[in-house]
């Protein structure tokens, strides 16, 4: 397991300072909106009087609160984010900008007869999406405030009336004025307590959330630390066995029967490949190649010279030939790490070795591409059944021609490939028949991702 | 030549005796020590030609801890030592014979398994000639 991507502290609050800055984004696109009809209403409607509206005073609350959207905006983009609280602030005091501009807007456009009195509700809905209980009802009773207010100064003739519907009287109906506001009233605080329980229940769900991968990777490291203390503790008796086979041999070979040295040659190899499986496992379960290793410029053909080498003596014996094809005019250069790179390339041209058929070539190209390089490292051995081919990079398996082949190799090496590989940002592919050969195709990009990969251990 | 004297340390008696059996044939003796203290306290009192030392006993480092002190005892400060390790142990340290010897009051490393010939040659490259 290897969670990579961590859940910052901010979400737990609920948004971090720079996410608020993307929504404010958004909020103040909205504005625009709002300025676009407004100023559209007040010239079709106003204009070719299918409403009679004030177009002067419209006018000037649009151009308002064009001018302190564009504030907002040059705010939002120029300076950066402060602390979480603070923009929660900045935001509560826009809003509340917001909503007297709505509510002047409102008044100059027949109040409580104008049916969009309900864009009080959309605040709410953005309110209980910002901010925290208490101050979604900060928002709601402010906004309640002003509306209520409105009504009431226009039905008490404090505040001037616009009719909106020739001349209406709605505005001085008091049955009516009670019921707009009753409804308005309930649905305004209705709306706020469902729109903040919601989100509370979220905050919770993601605070569990940040808790629980905390506890995950708490339980990553303590399996790595304990995966790394038991890879001691068996290495010891096996090589402290494979010791005693190696003096018994050296000491008293002479006196021991070609068939006892022939099983004791046997147990060997077999610690030799329990030795193998812990060290390839410690690869394995090793965090992140490149978290203790930055990226650097690597000549992918030198690296892969020095793995045929390192396979010289086992190709000799059964005959292989080991071949390198590299282009000529000059290296081709990826900034990588150039261990992870090695163990790649070791691992696949000991596979190709050890499965070719004898007198067969390995051949290893090493390819420019576009945007990296890629590495391919070729067999004409025993190949992959297609079946076997989908499991190959799974852990500890062998293909059926493989365990035939030989009982030693430790099922961990395509494994280790491929996680290597995408530790450094490039993708594997393998071509294989049976009887045939194996193609395993490496591509890698000009530049793998600094620090990648997870883990919490060294 | 006299017979020249090992002092094997690590907790591992298995192999204190592949050691055992592998230098006794090259007519040298091996005396043991399966701890840090008990090691320096028999280094002191023996005065062995050359120390095999475990890197990673009772903690992971008591091997170079015990490396240190032989050092700064003028007893046992000539005395050659050559440390084992396993191959690839992460013991937090990453010790590289290139670059670190300056700082590691060792000789040489032995990389564990440890394999009879390379034993025996290595232990006598650092025994000191007899004079």
């Amino acid at each position: 397991m290897r969670p990579e991507q961590h859940l910052s502290q901010e979400a737990s609050l609920f948004a971090s300072a720079s996410s608020l800055r993307r929504r404010l984004d958004w909020f103040n696109r909205l504005r625009w909106g709002a300025v676009a009809v407004l100023l559209a209403a007040v010239t079709v409607l106003g204009g070719f009087t299918i409403i009679p509206l004030p177009v002067g005073p419209t006018l000037w609350v649009a151009g308002i609160l064009a001018l302190v959207n564009l504030g907002y905006t040059v705010r939002n983009r120029l300076l950066p984010a402060r602390a979480v609280r603070t923009e929660i602030r900045i935001v509560k005091l826009e809003m509340a900008c917001d909503l007297v501009l709505l509510t002047v807007v409102l008044n100059l456009t027949g109040g409580v007869e104008n049916p969009f009195m309900y864009l009080y509700v959309l605040h709410v809905v953005i309110a209980a999406l910002l901010f925290k209980g208490r101050e979604v009802f900060q928002i709601t009773w402010l906004a309640i405030a002003l509306f209520t207010g409105e009504v009431l100064g226009e039905h008490l003739g404090l505040l001037p009336h616009h009719h909106l519907l020739g001349a209406s009287t709605l505005t001085h109906e008091t049955r009516y004025i009670v019921a707009v506001l009753g409804s308005f009233w309930f649905v305004m605080l209705s709306g706020a307590y469902v729109g903040a329980s919601i989100m509370r229940h979220n905050r919770t769900i993601r605070d569990e959330l940040v808790v629980r991968q905390g506890e995950l990777l708490k339980a990553d490291v303590a399996m790595r630390d304990f995966f790394r203390f038991v890879a001691h503790e068996v290495k010891s008796p096996v090589n402290t066995a494979r010791s005693a086979i190696e003096a018994t041999l050296e000491i008293h070979g002479g006196e021991v029967a070609p068939g006892a040295r022939d099983l004791l040659e046997r147990a060997r190899g077999r610690l030799d490949q329990a030795t193998e499986m812990v060290k390839d496992l410690s690869d394995l379960t090793r965090s992140a190649v490149l978290r203790n290793e930055l990226p650097a410029p690597v000549d992918l053909a030198a690296v892969a010279a020095r793995a045929l080498d390192e396979q010289r003596e086992p190709a000799a014996a059964t005959g292989q030939r080991l071949l390198l094809r590299a282009p000529t005019d000059g290296p081709i250069m990826v900034t990588t790490s150039e261990g992870a790179v090695a163990k790649i390339l070791g691992n696949l041209v000991s596979n190709a070795v050890r499965y070719n058929r004898p007198g067969g070539p390995v051949t290893v190209t090493v390819a420019r591409l576009a945007d990296g390089a890629r590495l391919e490292v070729a067999d004409e051995g025993i190949g992959i059944a297609p079946e076997e081919q989908g499991r190959v990079f799974d852990e500890f398996y062998r293909t059926a021609a493989a365990q035939q082949r030989t009982s030693l190799g430790t099922g961990l090496g395509l494994p280790i490939v491929h996680r290597l590989v995408s530790e450094l940002g490039g993708a594997v592919v393998l071509r294989s028949a049976l009887g045939q050969g194996t193609t395993v195709t490496v591509d890698l990009p000009a530049a793998a991702p600094a620090g990648s990969g997870g883990g919490g251990s060294k | 030549m006299s017979e020249r004297t090992v002092l094997v340390i690590d907790d591992d008696i298995d192999l204190v005796e592949i050691i055992r059996v592998t230098l006794e044939r090259e007519k040298m003796k091996v005396i043991d020590a399966q701890n840090g203290e008990r090691g320096f306290a028999l280094a002191k009192e023996r005065h062995p030609d050359l120390v095999l030392l475990d890197v990673m006993m009772g903690t992971i480092d008591e091997g170079f801890q015990v490396a240190y002190k032989l050092r700064g005892e003028p007893l046992t400060k000539d005395i050659p030592i050559i440390m084992m390790s396993a191959v690839g142990e992460r013991t937090g340290f990453t010790f590289d014979k290139s670059r670190d010897a300056d700082f590691l009051p060792v000789s040489e490393f032995l990389e564990k398994p440890v394999s009879p010939r390379k034993l025996v040659d290595m232990v006598r490259k650092h025994l000191p000639t007899t004079t």
